[in-house]
């Protein structure tokens, strides 16, 4: 039953003990930074978390420093910096505000980061390893470079026991060695696997309640919005992944949630459109963004971003911790595998996403930034609408560079967009023409 | 006749040296792509592979064409609504060669060698009903696991090539491919030995079309031609010029312009580059004895060069520039990037930090492959080139 | 007898369109929007209403389209344009699938069904390629006034091919070429070309279907008509009034308002 105190207690909890942790982790980072203690900077996708975390090392996720630059309107003045230090406009904004942030001693406006001390990515994204190489020149920081091979034909996915499958799985797990010794030489500590279960354990937590997180957001009227709320989510999911309160915050966020879904509590405005959203949020006019959708009563029930960028934590999968390396290995060949799929094949897996969310319509959103999210969604969009015919809008901008973000522009295109579905749901309702 | 005896650029034969270059600068410069559609006429099947490295051995093994899809200097009429913008041309081009039935594929495969290129094999997988795979080279050639798993990935591959051939692969087709193809390694080390050496004794563009023509003509076509021409090419009696020795780096993936590559070569001389490297990526011979896949996968590790796209920390690039430089007695380098190219885009100012710090003069520009005008790059150039030779 | 009226404030040109209750055309305007859209609007629509000769308090509802479709002080209400284009093609060819909206600044690609519900569209971005400005700049490398470069290009027999998409590198490209020798018309031919090939890749983006409308500004340029038959190779539907397409459609939604405030029991859930 809801009482009002229910009410007030739990409705907008997670936002705000999200927001809270994510300050943390950057006071964090600000008195590693202060004491010179080490730092391993990560990606969000297949960030090893699990292996690092038991070495105590803090992580810096440099895509979410630089995307916090944008949020906090001074990317430009960064991305001008790494410009004149010789990156081109048209290379990933993340990259140029993070050279910039570097250059800068690690002055960052939420703080100061600490130096890389390691750096550990995998080939999720090909622009992780040439991010990589920019610090091992600039800094001489050590890298490390998982290579996680991913599907080799949309449908062709194998699974554990599959030989193909084994040959990836074997030679993950040959790299995770490797990089455990990377950390004990980095460190001075030696790698203590009870204490490895401990991390799998939290990270499985926090896994299942992110996939019952997206789940749940299937309810009329849906209880979260994918794109705002989400990304609040999405900070906590990496910066604290395989930590106790990483899995505590998750706990009370699933709790939050299905209260919401039993009182029928959803979005805090009437949901007429239910979206979904397709690429990485512009971040440098983020609630705005986001409201050029909302005052038409369109809300985003789900997006491919709180896929790919969890790292594929959606999938579900759970570590065996009787068996943590080889288990580490498998889950991260089928997580990272469907974080790349959800960018590469992304059209498939959004037919069942429109079909489990009662979607109205779906949001691409290509940025000049990244490639790897963006390149397939003009071809993924002319085959979805293909096959299942829901109406689709399709708007360029950035993520970072707010140069190419004409606000008005979109408006433009977003307006029309609802007119079309107005007008479409309107002469449904007429009912068929004699 | 059977595929492996068709002639698929008989032009050049029973001509003179610079006869037989001209119908090779039209062959590649045409974006027709005539060879393939001969072998296709005489029952043969093309599989196309995305750049740079892939190992051709399988899918020559396998009695089949493998034809190195590069884009090709023409319009993305059809391919274009299937992209967003920010992207290169050499991506969309290669799928307008698919989508307008200019090359018929039978199987298309691509590595993840960027972030735009790993999506390339989602997009032609939607449109087409053959195999499009992703070929999965080691980003970490580094870790000790990854011999043993480019092995099986390699046998992958070989499985998939097996069924769009419809026969087995043996060991000893592959041993016998691996022989073909070592003799056009070693020819085309000599003609790059000419480049740096004799860079008088023959055009860039010629050099140029000559690499390029082993991607669309069987290799041992290409290895007749090389065989008859650069003898020939080495008796030519043409007079060294003053002119300064540039590395031209950048043309690991899309390929500048025909007409770009010509201008360059009439105002320096290019003695060494990275045009195509994937068809000279294993830098000496893949043994013969022993397990054939193992034996390309530790030639793809342990004897190669280098790009923007492969990760190896036994290689950093700057370094590799710098010895090719060095290498190839050359005065400067030219670091072009395929326009929206982000990896070239980055290792260039890897690059021009690098080639300043060892102060070696370098030139630095944007291409596409596509552009048809060229006349302020050229002003550039010449400047650049003119400061050098009066400094 | 009821009217209504559609006002289109483009980033060139302002258009106004009233139309009575049978949904004819009894008045129009045609104006340069300059640097006072507020002004633009407010005389385009009085020189529409001084050639129809109806007075303002006849029109009942007024609908504002185009960029500027919020200065619209005196409107009921904003469409966009995207919406307007769709709905005043299919009114004046009720067989239009693809409409192709070529204006100062953007190109619109435009599907649409027979009720004229927009099903996709598509626009240029960031860049200008395809659209009016790059005539634009042609006009301006050339010295050719706008209005001529269609008629002139026409006059091409061996066109040249432009390499450059971009609207800033248009014009040195442009002077390359007549450096080169090369024939005005033939340069022209090409820059034309060039746009249709642009802008028939936006149309494949949303599906190109029989029968297609060419509207916006630049449909009065013939050298255009002609380089996008040729591309498509489909015939172009064209009429004088493709030029006041959005303006058309803003009226046609602006009568909808008015027959639907008649009939409300009729009326869907629309809000």
């Amino acid at each position: 039953m809801s009482t009002l105190e229910d009410t007030q207690e739990l409705v907008g909890r997670g936002n705000i003990e999200g927001a809270a942790l994510f300050r943390d982790w950057f006071a964090n980072l600000g008195e590693t930074a202060k004491t010179g203690g080490a730092a391993a900077y990560v990606f969000v996708m297949g960030s090893t978390n699990e292996i690092l975390k038991t070495f105590d090392l803090p992580v810096v996720f440099p895509e979410i420093t630089s995307l916090q630059t944008a949020v906090r309107r001074v990317a430009h003045e960064l991305l001008e910096e790494a410009e004149d230090y010789g990156y081109s406009p048209d290379i990933c904004g993340y990259v140029k505000a993070d050279v910039a942030v570097q250059l800068r001693g690690g002055d960052h406006p939420m703080g100061r980061l600490p130096k890389p001390t390691i750096s550990v990515l995998t080939n999720a994204c090909n622009t992780y390893i040439k991010w990589a190489e920019i610090w091992e020149r600039m800094h001489g920081t050590p890298m490390y470079t998982i290579d996680v091979p991913g599907t080799r034909q949309a449908g062709g996915q194998t699974w554990a026991g599959n030989a193909d499958f084994e040959a990836d799985r074997k030679y993950v797990e040959v790299q995770l060695r490797e990089l455990i010794t990377v950390c004990e030489q980095v460190t001075g500590k030696t790698f203590d696997i009870d204490k490895f279960r401990e991390v799998l354990g939290h990270a499985n937590t926090m896994t299942r309640c992110w996939s019952r997180m997206l789940e749940l957001n299937s309810a009329r009227p849906s209880v979260f919005n994918a794109l705002t709320d989400g990304t609040i989510y999405l900070g906590v999911a990496n910066a604290f992944r395989g930590t106790e309160e990483g899995a505590r915050y998750f706990e009370r966020l699933v709790e939050e949630m299905e209260y919401k879904v039993a009182n029928g509590i959803g979005q805090d405005l009437e949901e007429k459109y239910r979206l979904l959203f397709v690429g990485v949020p512009c971040y440098p006019i983020f609630r705005r963004f986001n409201e050029l959708f909302s005052e038409w009563g369109g809300t985003f029930v789900n997006s491919t971003y709180l896929w790919f960028a969890s790292g594929g934590t959606n999938r579900g999968f759970e570590y065996d911790l009787d068996n943590p390396l080889a288990s580490l290995a498998e889950g991260m060949l089928v997580s990272v595998r469907d974080a790349m799929d959800s960018m590469f094949h992304q059209d498939t897996v959004l037919e069942q996403m429109i079909t489990d969310h009662e979607a109205d319509g779906v949001i691409f959103h290509p940025i000049k930034s990244c490639r790897t999210v963006s390149t397939g969604l003009a071809d993924g969009r002319r085959s979805l609408s293909e096959k299942t015919g829901t109406p689709s809008l399709f708007i360029e901008s950035d993520m970072m560079d707010r140069r190419v973000v004409s606000e008005a522009q979109m408006k433009n295109r977003i307006d029309a967009f609802f007119e079309g579905l107005a007008s479409r749901r309107q002469l449904a309702q007429a009912g068929p023409k004699d | 006749m059977t595929p492996t005896t068709t002639v698929t650029f008989p032009e050049w034969r029973d001509k003179s040296l610079d006869d037989a270059l001209l119908e090779c600068r039209d062959q590649v410069e045409s974006a027709d792509f005539d060879t393939v559609k001969r072998w296709r006429e005489a029952g043969g099947k093309v599989v196309g592979h995305f750049q740079v490295s892939f190992p051709e051995e399988i899918v020559h093994a396998a009695g089949m064409l493998p034809f190195k899809v590069r884009g090709a200097p023409t319009e993305p009429d059809l391919a274009d609504s299937h992209f967003g913008s920010y992207l290169c041309s050499i991506l969309k081009t290669s799928l307008e060669l698919a989508l307008s039935d200019r090359v018929q594929f039978d199987m298309f495969v691509s590595h993840p060698i960027c972030d735009a290129a790993r999506n390339l094999a989602a997009i032609w997988g939607r449109n087409f009903d053959y195999p499009c795979q992703i070929l999965y080279l080691p980003q970490n050639p580094n870790s000790a696991g990854s011999l043993d798993y480019l092995r099986h990935e390699y046998d992958r591959i070989r499985r998939v090539v097996e069924e769009v051939a419809g026969r087995e692969i043996s060991d000893d087709d592959l041993a016998t491919s691996v022989a073909v193809f070592n003799e056009n390694r070693r020819l085309m080390r000599e003609l790059y030995d000419i480049k740096r050496e004799q860079p008088w004794l023959i055009a860039a563009e010629d050099a140029y079309a000559l690499v390029a023509l082993a991607g669309m003509i069987p290799r041992e076509e290409h290895n007749e031609l090389l065989t008859t021409l650069l003898p020939q090419i080495r008796e030519r009696s043409a007079k060294q010029e003053d002119r300064i020795r540039v590395v031209f780096e950048g043309g690991f993936c899309e390929q500048p312009p025909f007409d770009l590559i010509r201008m360059l070569g009439r105002t320096c001389y290019l003695v060494d580059d990275d045009f195509h490297i994937g068809m000279r990526w294993i830098t000496s011979d893949v043994d013969i004895e022993g397990d054939p896949l193992r034996n390309l996968a530790e030639a793809y590790i342990e004897r190669s060069s280098y790009s923007p796209v492969q990760h190896d920390l036994r290689k950093p690039k700057e370094k590799m520039l710098i010895a090719r430089i060095n290498e190839a007695r050359a005065d400067a380098a030219i670091l072009a990037a395929a326009k929206m190219c982000e990896p070239g885009l980055e290792e260039q100012v890897t690059y021009t930090h690098a080639l300043d710090d060892e102060g070696i003069a370098y030139f630095v520009s944007e291409f596409e492959e596509n552009m048809t005008s060229f006349s302020q790059l050229e002003m550039q150039l010449e400047t650049f080139v003119e400061n050098l030779l009066f400094a | 007898m009821a009217y209504a009226a559609g006002v289109d404030v483009g980033s060139t040109q302002t258009k106004a369109i009233i139309i009575n209750e049978d949904a004819e055309i009894v008045g129009r305007a045609l104006l340069d929007t300059g640097a006072n859209v507020i002004q633009a609007a407010e005389d385009a629509y009085a020189e529409a209403l001084a050639e129809s000769g109806i007075s303002q308090d006849e029109v009942e509802y007024v609908v504002g389209t185009g960029y500027g479709r919020y200065r619209v002080t005196f409107g009921n209400s904003q469409v966009t344009e995207i919406s307007c284009h769709g709905r005043g093609a299919v009114h004046l060819f009720p067989n239009t699938r693809t409409v192709v909206d070529m204006g100062g600044q953007d190109t619109k690609a435009i599907s649409v069904t027979a009720d004229g519900e927009i099903t996709d569209f598509c626009m240029n971005d960031k860049c200008a390629a395809g659209t009016g400005r790059f005539l634009g700049a042609a006009s301006a490398a050339l010295d050719i006034p706008l209005g001529d470069l269609g008629p002139v290009s026409l006059q091409s027999t061996k066109p040249i091919k432009i390499s450059t998409t971009c609207t800033v590198f248009a014009e040195s490209e442009v002077l390359a070429w007549i450096g080169k020798g090369k024939k005005i018309e033939d340069i022209l031919w090409g820059v034309h070309k060039s746009i249709a090939s642009r802008s028939a890749g936006l149309m494949r983006r949303v599906g190109i279907e029989d029968e297609i409308t060419f509207t916006g500004g630049v449909s009065r340029n013939e050298g255009m008509v002609k380089a996008l038959e040729e591309r498509l190779e489909k015939k172009l539907n064209i009429s004088e009034d493709c030029h006041y397409m959005g303006a058309l459609g803003a009226a046609m939604f602006a009568l909808d308002n008015i027959q639907a405030a008649r009939t409300p029991a009729e009326t869907g859930a629309n809000s």
